[in-house]
């Protein structure tokens, strides 16, 4: 790896939508600070190379993961050339390529607002829809996520809408239950409706693009819900709507949940196909199909090479079906993926 | 949960199922509807027209229609107020004059300011317009949809499975005439109203009625899945139609409870559909033969523009002669206005209810609202969008 103790590099911010900002980043300063420190307030959030929000595209390897640094990133996209800002320095005069236009990091920065629980429901015995009043005013992009501090503790978790900015000031989140989960075991035992939460946000470059082209969601169960809110905001957007595609899985038939809400997209929208699917398929009669999301996509056919595709689930899924994808013939820079991992 | 807590979710599950429908307080975007009568629009005229929440200005010039946005870039004032047309192919507004092409919108010169800055930079709207039978119709909704749609698309479907088949109102040689005018009450409860087949009870002591001697049931009631035929045309209409020729419905023609019978000797045979966006066809009505088609073009929220148009057969000036006479002093007096002034009043008559007291959620659905539940569905599937209000940037 070339060491990165010359003088200070330039590099150049291209956002989706054409705009281009320059940044001066110093010898072992991670891109992601030094955007900051300029006063370009870049989407990330952990700054520690876990979440992925600043995933960036590299131009002329100008940009490099910093020595002893681990990266969520996963094979695909590092020969891909993507990287992670706050985990990497500048090695020459370069550019990235963020995958988010430049408004988007203006219009609803973060902030830290109250608000109150207001429902809890349980569409499985695993999986939790949590439903939020917020107190202050607030606009995200569908997509996005925010951060809930868990009651009584000083931990927070990041969680996606899968409610729509319209429907503000309500939020609704699916939330995956696992054993000695802190949200997990306040949810399960002391969640009321009434208590008051704290929220930060919106964050993450997962938001719905404007494209006229066909759609493939791929959806790991709680990862709907990002993509439910997308598909709900493509219903009630302007302008004809795209061909459209869904794979939805969960783990087990058992834990299937929201196979309802899912199909009633499907029905309230003819240009939505949907396809559901579970690892574990007990019931022979069965008409979820059994495997993965990304096998449940099979052989698809991608006829429009400007298809986009919006990927939410664990790491393994996002890493099988981006594969999948760019062998079916959507181009590596038309994925956009946003990994849940549970805790 | 007590009986009424169930009913309640109960109807709140099917509810969910076309909760889209319940969203299209504005109606439903992106769709054909009719604006004016041709007849209604002179050459050089121009005439507002509030469809959807959009204002729109119809202007005819050389004898072709064009649909502007009814508001001058400048200050926001309806053009059609006061119309200002300087030459054939300009509208101009009345304040300041600013004068837009009628092909394009785009802002060709200001009467008070010829060199300004603004000319051929600033545009308003323009609407596709098709005029067909005697209507200009105007597709209303999104500025970026595209393609547009065929007009046929908007329509109800050609009758095939009857051998007296009524006109389609593109067929050549039929004689189209209607009239329209404001209902007080959302279009959904219009629509609604058209093709219920448990409604006869406002239509039992209408004159054309007893007039001629019809016997006409007092209700009836879906009996099989042979009743309600779901129309999804491949790039065609949308909708659905009571099937009254086959046996799926059940004709009550007498209520033993309260001793109430159908009146009338003559059988007859009449068939409703209803289609996307909202509009009914009701086929040989008033008489056999003819066609009625109703539209409930939503106008906002709480108003709908309701045109009644008849379509009948006409193959030389002799039946034109006729079919004129015969709407003159028979279809348009006795069926339009006398028998459809039940249909107005029923609409007018439930507003309050869905307005103030949460109707759609709060109303007791019956054995033959069957048709309605379908076509609420129906609707949800179909729509081309949900109509925003122009104060949610709806009408841009």
């Amino acid at each position: 790896m070339p060491d990165s103790t010359a003088a200070p590099y330039r590099i150049t911010l291209r956002f989706e939508d054409g705009v281009e900002k320059e940044i001066t980043v110093e010898p072992r300063e991670f891109v992601l600070d030094a955007a900051l420190r300029q006063g370009v307030p870049l989407v990330h959030q952990c700054r520690s190379g876990s979440c992925s929000t600043c995933i960036a595209q590299v131009v002329d390897s100008a940009v490099e993961t910093a020595p002893n640094r681990a990266t969520s990133l996963i094979a695909a996209e590092i020969s891909e050339g993507k990287r992670l800002l706050c985990s990497s320095y500048a090695l020459r005069d370069g550019a990235v390529r963020l995958a988010y236009p430049s408004t988007l990091i203006y219009e609803g920065e973060a902030k830290i607002l109250s608000a109150i629980v207001s429902g809890i429901e349980w569409p499985t015995a695993s999986v939790a829809k949590l439903t939020l009043e917020l107190e202050g005013a607030c606009s995200f992009r569908a997509g996005q996520y925010v951060r809930i501090k868990v009651p009584g503790t000083g931990e927070w978790r990041s969680y996606s809408m899968a409610s729509l900015p319209r429907d503000l000031a309500k939020l609704e989140f699916l939330v995956r239950i696992i054993d000695g989960g802190l949200m997990s075991e306040y949810l399960r035992s002391r969640c009321k409706p009434g208590e008051r939460i704290d929220v930060e946000g919106p964050m993450g470059a997962f938001v719905l693009r404007e494209s006229r082209a066909q759609h493939i969601f791929v959806a790991g169960g709680t990862g709907l819900a990002p993509i439910l809110s997308m598909l709900d905001t493509i219903r009630r957007r302007s302008g004809a709507r795209p061909k459209m595609l869904l794979s939805f899985g969960c783990a087990s038939e058992q834990n299937f949940f929201y196979r309802d809400e899912v199909e009633l997209r499907g029905w309230w929208m003819p240009q939505l196909r949907v396809i559901l699917s579970a690892d574990r398929v007990d019931d022979p009669a069965s008409s979820l199909i059994r495997g993965t999301p990304v096998d449940a996509l099979g052989d698809e056919r991608v006829d429009d090479p400007e298809t986009v595709a919006y990927l939410c689930g664990p790491p393994p899924m996002i890493e099988a079906a981006r594969r999948r994808l760019v062998a079916l013939g959507v181009k590596p820079g038309s994925i956009y993926a946003e990994r849940f991992v549970a805790s | 949960m007590d009986t009424r807590d169930k009913m309640a979710s109960g109807k709140s599950a099917a509810s969910r199922q076309y909760a889209p429908y319940l969203e299209a307080d504005w109606g439903f975007k992106n769709a054909w509807y009719p604006a004016l009568f041709s007849d209604e629009l002179k050459e050089n005229e121009v005439k507002g027209v509030t469809m959807a929440g959009h204002e729109i200005a119809l202007r005819r010039a050389k004898g072709k229609v064009h649909a502007l946005q009814d508001r001058c870039a400048h200050r926001g004032v309806r053009m059609s107020l006061k119309p200002t047309c300087l030459t054939d192919d300009t509208i101009t507004c009345w304040y300041h004059g600013f004068t837009y092409g009628l092909a394009d919108g785009v802002l060709k010169t200001i009467v008070a300011s010829p060199d300004d800055p603004l000319i051929g930079k600033v545009r308003i709207r323009i609407y596709p317009v098709e005029e067909r039978a005697g209507i200009i119709f105007v597709f209303v909704g999104d500025a970026d949809y595209e393609p547009v749609p065929p007009l046929t698309s908007d329509l109800p479907i050609n009758i095939t499975d009857d051998a007296n088949a009524v006109p389609h109102i593109l067929d050549e040689q039929v004689y189209v005439r209607g009239i329209h005018r404001t209902g007080d009450s959302n279009w959904r409860l219009a629509v609604e109203n058209g093709f219920d087949p448990g409604h006869l009870l406002i239509h039992w002591d209408n004159v054309i009625v007893a007039a001629t001697d019809r016997r006409m049931g007092l209700g009836a009631r879906p009996i099989s899945e042979d009743a309600i035929r779901v129309i999804d045309e491949p790039n065609g209409p949308k909708g659905m139609m009571n099937m009254y020729n086959t046996r799926g419905y059940k004709f009550f023609m007498e209520n033993t409870v309260i001793g109430m019978k159908a009146r009338g000797k003559k059988p007859y045979y009449a068939r409703t559909s209803v289609f996307l966006p909202g509009l009914l066809l009701v086929e040989h009505w008033p008489i056999p033969g003819w066609a009625q088609y109703e539209w409930y073009v939503p106008t906002d929220d709480k108003h709908h523009e309701y045109w009644e148009v008849l379509v009948g057969r006409c193959r030389n000036e002799e039946e034109r002669r006729e079919a004129e006479y015969l709407y003159d002093h028979f279809l348009e007096p006795l069926g339009l206005r006398d028998f459809n002034n039940n249909d107005l009043f029923a609409r007018e008559a439930m507003q309050p209810f869905y307005e103030k007291h949460d109707g759609w959620n709060a109303e007791t659905l019956c054995a033959f609202d069957d048709a309605t539940i379908v076509w609420r569905k129906v609707a949800a599937r179909f729509n081309r969008g949900i109509q925003e209000p122009p104060h949610a940037g709806g009408a841009r």
